[in-house]
């Protein structure tokens, strides 16, 4: 069986308030998997996250990347955050430069690249993110989505092999929700790890390969998305319900309309197979 | 924020910063070297013409920036033109006329010289600019985040004001003033918390305590450059001239 990329044991945070951010939370995350964290407001998704990539450091349990106990010394930290990447929620809260390019620059930089490497790896970054041409853009002057991307793209610059991404579909409208996911696909394809959180169950579950559920600083399930309809109690605790594709496919394969076993995994996909003339002779998985 | 729009929307962003530095430094110099009203009137008004017609800056917009200035400049003069009577009192001194014409348009050129400088050159290329002459980083770091946040905690700002006057917090004298105060202490603990994530965010990063900054690349700043120099010769020739 493969190693996991990262891996959390029994980790359990306190703030500095006495509050509780984590409660033994135990936690596997493959390499090259799209992974979600499921889970209602305070869950401790954020938490979780900020402990993957160093910025908290737990107060009982412990962190593993590539099998190795996390170092939090200086240079261990340095060397944790250039393989694992955090974009935080508020875009205004991460930019620390006033120009797109100079932002992008800031994570390379830091890692002792020279000025042409730099250079090439924003453009890079850029235009992995469709703000080719922007660089020279005052950071003020651009939209929140168009931000958001400027976010990833400094943190893509210093090619990380984990994405960890919090809730990056905040605050975004549908078209700008689309083309994020295209972009995470894209990188997905390039083997990128990529770890993001949600409490949108539908794009969880048409996203993510792997599914953790969390609720209250715990993380209380970790599921494949194919099977996360046997987690009907993990998902209610989570603060979920059922993914509306699960649910009218369920509904379907009940009224015969749809054969049952395993379900799309949009409600697009539900509609296509329900359109798709060879319907009820189609055995196994549909394709979204 | 009038002054940081028309930086980027000239014609002239993508000159190097070093050209435009040396032309302002050289139309103040002239300023100061020239003698005569008609020289000064000259030098003011070729700085003006370059800023307008060179970086295209819109009419309105300069003279809406350089009002503040104007006043400020003829409220001086008419301060020196009044002067105390011999009976106690004051009166007013027609006499001062020339000298305070003179004055004002030394002024007047040094301004255009200035005000050509900040409307083309954006905040960022300034800073590279005093990177590029040594200026110690420190200075240079809290100047490059205070120019970031003073837009994040305007739009705060402007969020807020927006917020309170959505629940009639300004519909009076005595609520605007208790909103703005209200405001005002809530700016301040957004400060802080601001300051806390983007050190969080700068760490996530890789930072190491210092800001790095990428050099700003200009393709054509050699032949920028040498054009400067010439336009910056000219403006002192006449002025040397005059005060030869």
């Amino acid at each position: 069986m493969m190693m996991p990329l990262i891996e959390m044991e029994s980790v359990e945070h306190a703030f500095a308030d006495g509050s509780i951010g984590l409660r033994g939370c135990t936690l596997s995350l493959a390499q090259g998997r799209r992974h979600a964290l499921l889970g209602a407001n305070g869950a401790g998704k954020t938490t979780l996250m900020l402990h993957l990539n160093g910025l908290l450091r737990p107060t009982a349990g412990h962190l593993r990347w590539r099998g190795q106990a996390y170092d939090y010394s200086r240079s261990g930290l340095a060397a944790l955050r250039s393989g694992i990447g955090l974009v935080f929620q508020n875009p205004d809260r991460q930019l620390i430069s006033a120009l797109v390019e100079e932002d992008v620059a800031f994570g390379p930089l830091n890692l002792g690249l020279d000025d042409a490497t730099v250079r090439a790896r924003v453009a890079t970054a850029l235009d992995a993110v469709g703000l080719g041409g922007f660089g020279r853009r005052p950071v003020h002057h651009l939209s929140f989505g168009q931000k958001k991307r400027v976010c990833i793209a400094g943190v893509l610059a210093m090619e990380p092999e984990a994405l960890l991404l919090d809730e990056p579909m905040a605050g975004l409208d549908a078209p700008m929700q689309a083309e994020l996911e295209a972009l995470l696909d894209r990188l997905a394809t390039r083997g990128v790890t990529i770890v993001l959180s949600t409490h949108d169950v539908d794009f969880a579950y048409r996203w993510a390969d792997q599914i953790h559920m969390m609720a209250a600083g715990r993380c209380i399930a970790s599921t494949t998305a194919q099977e996360l309809a046997s987690h009907d109690e993990a998902l209610r605790a989570a603060g979920q319900r059922l993914p509306q594709a699960l649910a009218l496919h369920a509904e379907l394969a009940k009224r015969g309309l749809l054969p049952a076993g395993a379900a799309p995994r949009s409600v697009d996909a539900v509609l296509a197979a329900l359109r798709a003339p060879t319907t009820h002779e189609q055995t196994g998985e549909l394709q979204t | 924020m009038r002054i940081d729009a028309a930086a980027y929307a000239c014609h002239w962003q993508c000159v190097t910063p070093a050209a435009k530095a040396l032309f302002a430094l050289a139309g103040i110099a002239a300023a100061w070297l020239a003698r005569s009203p008609g020289t000064l009137a000259v030098l003011a008004l070729l700085s003006m013409f370059a800023t307008l017609a060179g970086a295209r800056v819109p009419v309105r917009t300069y003279f809406a920036i350089a009002a503040a200035p104007l006043g400020f400049l003829l409220l001086s003069c008419l301060t020196m033109l009044a002067t105390p009577a011999e009976g106690g009192g004051w009166r007013w001194a027609p006499e001062l006329l020339p000298t305070v014409a003179h004055i004002a348009l030394r002024s007047l050129a040094a301004l255009a010289a200035v005000l050509g400088l900040v409307l083309t050159t954006p905040m960022p290329d300034l800073l590279a600019l005093l990177r590029r002459l040594r200026v110690p980083e420190l200075l240079l770091e809290l100047m490059a985040l205070c120019y970031r946040m003073l837009f994040v905690l305007r739009h705060a700002w402007d969020e807020g004001n927006t917020a309170q006057a959505a629940r009639l917090g300004h519909s009076g004298l005595r609520q605007r003033w208790r909103s703005m105060g209200l405001l005002a202490g809530q700016m301040a603990v957004q400060v802080w918390q601001r300051a806390a994530a983007l050190q969080l965010a700068a760490d996530a990063r890789g930072c190491r305590g210092s800001l790095r900054f990428l050099p700003s690349a200009f393709p054509h700043a050699r032949r920028q450059l040498a054009l400067s120099l010439l336009a910056s010769t000219l403006l002192l020739a006449i002025a040397l001239r005059d005060s030869a």
